[in-house]
């Protein structure tokens, strides 16, 4: 019994493994969903950990030591200076020289770019930044700020407002999000970071039970058109080819799970996802899972049931639309933690999974909630399996027409 | 080793096998006949368990049929596919696998099989990468990998050319002189005839005949004569010793009544006619076949 499930699910396993689809969707699909979700963050809040030696020609002579006061206060995380401004000034050359020097410098990557500064002769200040790069806009956007402060100063200084009312006017106010949870504890967590992830973590979930479902689908169909499926039945009973294809379906399932997980820490140690998104990681993994293995059960019922590629396509079609519903709700419920409807979704078997996966990142979910929701899915996985094997005792022997839902209510009571 | 008994299978309203009774001996070749969708696939896959019947029962060794035995029948289906992107020899032993066998066994027979069915070259080929024919030989072996006691083949020759024909016939021949039994569902009729010894013929679900096929022969109007003869004048409809008649170019052949003797009714023809060849004939299976559903079909 055991053994024969075991070879069934190897075979599933390896068959869908081997196959260069399911290399290449496991590779491009987290890069494609993390690029997508991540990039307006990443090109935003990019903070670059290394330190940046920048030059500047000053030709005035009155900037260069303001400027490098100035950048002493941006720090790197482990408190070293973020840049270190080189004066190109003091070099004995002229201009051109110095501007030729410099470029050389930067193509070698010597120094990361330099600012050329001077004043023109009706006292305005011109400023360019000379670099490899196109976009250096934090790098950029910190010597506007500091020049333009420098100006100010200077303005008001010379319309003889006080250095005290100076600092007073600068001193801007930002405002920090905090979010409060039941147990008193704050958290500082970048909202927009926790909520791609839970984006990520749905759009990866309905990704992996379409495309595996699909793949598993396929295959079933293969197996009937080719009449293969009467020689497995005569020699496994249906159970045991149910339990090895769901067995295998998951193993694929996991084998994706492994290397995403391990794709998302190297992006954890490379600093791009602050590790605090991790925080609801071990309920998130298991309402993934949970879901995984409930749409695996669900497709393998309704998938033996189907004969044609095009009735597959139909199937998957409407389970990634359901898959997706938490995407458009996820607004609402954001902003409104009583919205009805993701109270509902959270106790429906087809949705609890997504729905959890964003709620537990952007809402506080009690502890009753989600032990509720996991119980629910627990039981519904039991059920759906038990009514898989019904139909899927049948189905896989009914080939032609594709059977009426009255039908398959038939099999089921059998 | 294998009795079936008051077989019922019936789906929704049709009823697709209507009380068949059949016994199978031991180390014999039975012959399962009848037209398509006479109920011969459904038959077989009750006695394989994959659907359960309505009523009736199939004992198999002396007991009722379980999923126990799937590990000493094998079955190859009528219509023929396998994994196509998989290799040739991981097939072999995944189904080997699913009827026990450890996988140093199941690679050993899949390379005596391969060699036997002269297609070693492909064993690490993808089974898109053979042909037709070889596909189904793979298949073959596939039902057969673990040498199973009760083989049932479901119009095993459909697909294969004259020389492939051949050697699944020695193949079956083989594994019968090594005392095995099988059970062979087709309508090729001539294959059938030469191979089985006893056949049960169905039609529409129910049994038209069954038992050892030299006695179905018999049974079926015995007096058969082939008759040679000159003159184109003479009408064979004189004689009322005759039932019925086929003209061919350079003979008749005729049906007497049962109580004729041959040799009385050509002492008969010879004082009438020049007759230049008699001989006695017994009906083709495929005769038979046809006149035993045409029958049951009006």
């Amino acid at each position: 019994m055991l053994k024969k499930i075991l070879t069934i699910s190897m075979w599933e396993y390896l068959e869908k493994v081997k196959t260069k689809a399911f290399i290449i969707s496991l590779i491009i699909t987290p890069i494609l969903i993390i690029t997508v979700t991540m990039l307006p963050s990443l090109l935003l809040n990019e903070d670059n950990p290394k330190v940046e030696v920048i030059g500047v020609i000053d030709t005035s002579g009155i900037y260069f030591n303001y400027l490098d006061e100035e950048f002493q206060k941006y720090l790197l995380p482990d408190g070293q200076r973020n840049y270190v401004l080189i004066n190109l000034n003091h070099m004995d050359k002229s201009f051109e020289e110095k501007e030729k020097t410099a470029d050389l410098n930067v193509l070698k990557k010597s120094i990361s770019g330099y600012l050329i500064v001077g004043t023109t002769d009706k006292d305005s200040l011109i400023a360019e930044y000379r670099s490899n790069l196109f976009g250096n806009f934090k790098v950029v956007g910190r010597f506007e700020e500091a020049l333009n402060h420098y100006k100010t100063r200077k303005i008001l200084e010379k319309a003889g407002v006080q250095g005290y009312l100076l600092e007073k006017i600068e001193d801007r106010t930002r405002i920090q999000q905090i979010k409060i949870s039941e147990d008193g504890k704050v958290s500082d967590r970048d909202f927009l970071t926790t909520f791609f992830l839970s984006v990520v973590f749905i759009l990866l979930l309905m990704m992996m039970v379409v495309y595996s479902g699909q793949m598993l689908v396929r295959s079933m169909i293969e197996e009937k058109s080719s009449r293969l499926i009467e020689m497995l039945v005569s020699s496994s009973t249906p159970d045991e080819l149910l339990t090895g294809k769901i067995l295998g379906l998951s193993l694929l399932g996991i084998t994706q799970i492994l290397i995403w997980v391990l794709l998302g820490l190297s992006l954890v140690a490379s600093s791009l996802l602050p590790i605090t998104a991790f925080k609801n990681i071990l309920p998130m993994l298991l309402f993934f899972i949970l879901g995984f293995l409930f749409y695996a059960s669900l497709f393998v019922g309704i998938g033996s049931t189907v004969s044609t590629e095009q009735e597959a396509q139909h199937i998957s079609t409407y389970l990634s639309l359901i898959l997706m519903l938490p995407v458009v709700i996820a607004m609402p419920a954001i902003q409104n933690p009583d919205f009805i409807v993701t109270k509902i979704f959270s106790y429906i078997p087809l949705t609890i999974p997504t729905v959890m996966l964003l709620r537990l990142n952007v809402q506080n979910v009690s502890n009753l909630e989600i032990f509720t929701s996991l119980i629910i899915m627990i039981f519904s996985i039991f059920i759906v399996t038990k009514l898989s094997a019904k139909i899927f005792r049948i189905g896989i022997l009914s080939y032609g027409n594709k059977p009426t839902l009255k039908e398959i209510f038939q099999w089921i009571r059998e | 080793m294998l009795i079936v008994n008051n077989l019922v299978k019936r789906f929704n309203s049709t009823l697709a096998v209507d009380n068949i009774s059949f016994t199978v001996k031991p180390g014999k070749i039975f012959g399962l006949l009848g037209p398509n969708g006479a109920g011969k696939t459904t038959t077989i896959r009750t006695i394989l368990n994959i659907i359960k019947p309505t009523s009736g029962e199939i004992i198999f060794n002396d007991n009722p049929i379980s999923y126990e035995y799937y590990n000493v029948i094998g079955y190859l289906p009528e219509e023929r596919g396998l994994y196509k992107r998989s290799k040739v020899i991981d097939v072999l032993v995944y189904f080997a696998a699913l009827k026990n066998l450890s996988r140093k066994t199941a690679i050993n027979s899949a390379d005596t099989w391969l060699k036997k069915l002269n297609i070693s070259e492909y064993r690490d080929k993808k089974i898109e990468q053979l042909s037709k024919g070889n596909q189904q030989k793979v298949q073959l072996i596939a039902a057969i990998i673990h040498n199973p006691s009760l083989l049932i083949l479901d119009e095993p020759f459909t697909g294969f050319d004259p020389i492939n024909q051949q050697e699944v016939k020695d193949l079956i021949l083989t594994f019968v002189s090594d005392g095995k039994t099988i059970i062979l569902s087709t309508h090729q009729m001539e294959l059938a005839e030469k191979l089985s010894e006893d056949i049960l013929l169905i039609n529409k679900g129910r049994s038209v005949s069954s038992g050892k096929l030299s006695e179905i022969k018999k049974n079926f109007g015995g007096n058969n004569i082939r008759l040679g003869f000159s003159g184109n004048n003479i009408s064979l409809s004189q004689f009322p010793e005759i039932i019925k008649y086929d003209n061919y170019n350079n003979y008749s052949e005729i049906q007497l009544k049962e109580d004729i003797i041959p040799s009385e009714f050509l002492k008969k023809m010879i004082e009438k006619i020049e007759v230049n060849h008699f001989s006695i004939v017994e009906p083709s299976l495929n005769k038979i076949f046809i006149d035993l559903i045409k029958k049951s079909s009006d």
